[in-house]
């Protein structure tokens, strides 16, 4: 208990941090104590609402991962690989290909779109993974493998059809925060606080679901609504991700994986910590992938990967075998 | 809950589009008995367990915990009467031994916290299987009969009055298998829980178990005490094995033992 006090203190103390690091850093550096008119211009207008994209969809990819992960009860499960990401792609595609019209008033058309698109990728996923009345974990990573690449190959003929949009489409799919906007972030804003205390809420019945859906059903739970709820869950964290940030990879697989590692599976401790790390990881990412080569940017999922990747290995050399693989 | 019944099966049947896979099954277990459920492989003893369990609906029959009708439970409720022990589930996180027991408190624990009765009552769940000690282990570093022993604790933590249990020794050496089935019989003994396993061996059937299920073809060939529905020819006609009795002197149990070990045959039943 005092080790989890402990984590949570230094979680807000470096997501404090990284938030007054995020704000003062970058091609103008700003004091926060001692703001000009221009200053106040470009902290509230661009690079607050680009911060709390960033921490939302870090956040919100590294949830969707982790999601994914006890559902499928397996460790490199992934929206990804799911093909949740590809469906997501291909739904904002399609919405900047065609100029489709939001179906929802309000609600920007790539993200509707791009949500529209991941719910059916987890459908078609679900469908054809689904046997006898029931899920067959390796089953259903297969379709999930099968159907994105299915929806990669649309999105690479939506690319091919699109004309003068084809720009804004590889802008979109490389990833990042510069087009960050209030426009773009209060969506973000209002969906994913409730999809992160949903998933916290009902992380008991998902603990109990790692031991397969007998011993849950056995246990008092309804699993069906519960592997659903959860599927919706996390499709709507990675289309609203998908559809603010563009692709990036890996936070979804890194993050749960080391909080798993530090602190256990339980996913009432793990969801929280996960949502937590992956925003103020993500937060650190793009500060440095706009100030590294400043004025230019990095890609920040180039950053993702780069930090990441190593720290990711280096676990993996140390982990003592309490993972089963 | 005093019911002198705990769990009674009557005229229970169940199908798919092809045929039935169970006809006609009836029987009633009383509190504390510990019962083998036997037949060779697929004779229906997983799908009579998932019917017990109310996993599948029955195509006719019905049945009854503790004097109720299956259907009327609400999930918790169920939880709450009856506990189930799965075959071995590949568990790909790191869980301590402890944290995977205290899964079996989910139909009491409140959601927000784990209460330190939560938490005696798992201590108590392990205690009895004999694996306290391994509390603080990750689940995946155990020998495969520790394993067992606390998925076990996680079904005795959930305080059901009924515990149902498919093929709980499989895999596991004599040592733990005896160990399992030893901590089983003094639950149904002490606490007056019901067993119901699905178990292979005739011989640690007729150690250990009060009464048997014999299922064979979905159909219930004989339930009874051990040693009036265990012999040569139900052995033969059940499992179509040529079994010979030996008798015990010191005990004067009956045991068996293949008549001809080197020629295997299935004998037609």
């Amino acid at each position: 208990m005092n080790r989890q006090r402990w984590s949570c203190l230094l979680i807000a103390f470096t997501l404090f941090i990284s938030f007054f690091l995020a704000l003062s850093i970058g091609p103008v550096r700003i004091s926060l104590f001692d703001m000009s008119a221009t200053d106040k211009v470009i902290l509230f207008n661009l690079r607050l609402p680009r911060i709390l994209s960033a921490f939302f969809v870090g956040g919100g990819l590294a949830l969707a991962g982790a999601i994914f992960q006890g559902l499928f009860r397996n460790p490199i499960a992934d929206s990804y690989l799911l093909g949740v990401s590809s469906g997501a792609s291909l739904g904002a595609a399609a919405a900047i290909v065609f100029r489709l019209a939001s179906p929802l008033a309000n609600f920007a058309a790539v993200s509707c779109f791009a949500f529209i698109g991941s719910l059916v990728a987890l459908a078609l996923v679900f469908y054809f993974g689904h046997h006898d009345g029931g899920f067959s974990i390796f089953r259903l990573l297969l379709s999930g493998l099968g159907v994105g690449l299915f929806l990669s190959s649309l999105v690479a003929i939506f690319m091919l059809m699109a004309g003068e949009e084809l720009k804004a489409l590889i802008f979109f799919f490389l990833g990042g925060f510069s087009s960050s906007s209030w426009d773009t972030t209060w969506v973000s804003l209002a969906c994913i606080p409730l999809a992160v205390v949903a998933a916290c809420y009902f992380a008991p019945e998902l603990n109990v679901l790692l031991l397969g859906e007998e011993t849950a059903e056995s246990s008092g739970i309804r699993t069906g609504r519960i592997q659903l709820l959860y599927a919706i869950l996390a499709a709507l964290l990675t289309s609203i991700s998908v559809s603010v940030a563009g692709l990036i990879g890996f936070i979804g697989l890194i993050v749960p994986h080391m909080i798993r590692l530090v602190f256990g599976a339980d996913h009432r401790t793990l969801f929280p910590l996960t949502f937590f790390c992956g925003g103020i990881f993500l937060i650190l990412c793009d500060t440095a992938a706009r100030t590294v080569i400043a004025p230019a940017e990095l890609p920040v999922g180039v950053v993702t990967s780069l930090l990441g990747v190593p720290i990711f290995l280096y676990l993996i050399r140390k982990e003592s075998g309490d993972y089963n693989w | 809950m005093n019911s002198k019944i705990a769990i009674e099966a009557r005229e229970l049947s169940f199908g798919y589009e092809n045929g039935l896979v169970l006809t006609n099954v009836s029987f009633s277990i009383g509190a504390g008995e510990l019962v083998a459920l036997i037949g060779p492989n697929g004779s229906g003893k997983t799908t009579l367990l998932k019917l017990l369990l109310g996993f599948l609906p029955p195509k006719t029959g019905q049945v009854s915990l503790c004097d109720q009708p299956l259907q009327s439970y609400a999930p918790i409720e169920r939880a709450k009467t009856i506990a189930y022990v799965s075959q071995q589930p590949w568990l790909s996180f790191p869980l301590t031994a402890f944290e995977l027991a205290s899964l079996g408190r989910y139909p009491h624990a409140s959601r927000f916290k784990f209460s330190s009765a939560d938490a005696a009552a798992v201590e108590r769940a392990l205690d009895e299987t004999g694996s306290k000690h391994l509390g603080e282990r990750s689940f995946a570093t155990l020998s495969g009969g520790e394993k067992q022993k606390v998925l076990i604790s996680r079904a005795l933590a959930q305080s059901a009055r009924i515990l149902l249990l498919d093929e709980p020794t499989l895999h596991l050496d004599l040592y733990y298998q005896l160990q399992i089935l030893a901590a089983l019989k003094k639950l149904c003994v002490e606490q007056r829980v019901t067993v119901i396993a699905v178990l292979h061996d005739v011989n640690q059937v007729l150690l250990f178990a009060d009464k048997a299920l014999l299922l064979n073809d979905g159909m219930l060939r004989a339930f009874g005490p051990v040693v009036e529905v265990i012999n040569e020819n139900s052995i033969r006609d059940l499992l179509g094995v040529d079994m010979k009795a030996i008798e015990d002197a010191e005990t004067g149990g009956r045991y068996y033992l293949p008549r001809d070990p080197f020629r295997i045959r299935r004998q037609p039943s």
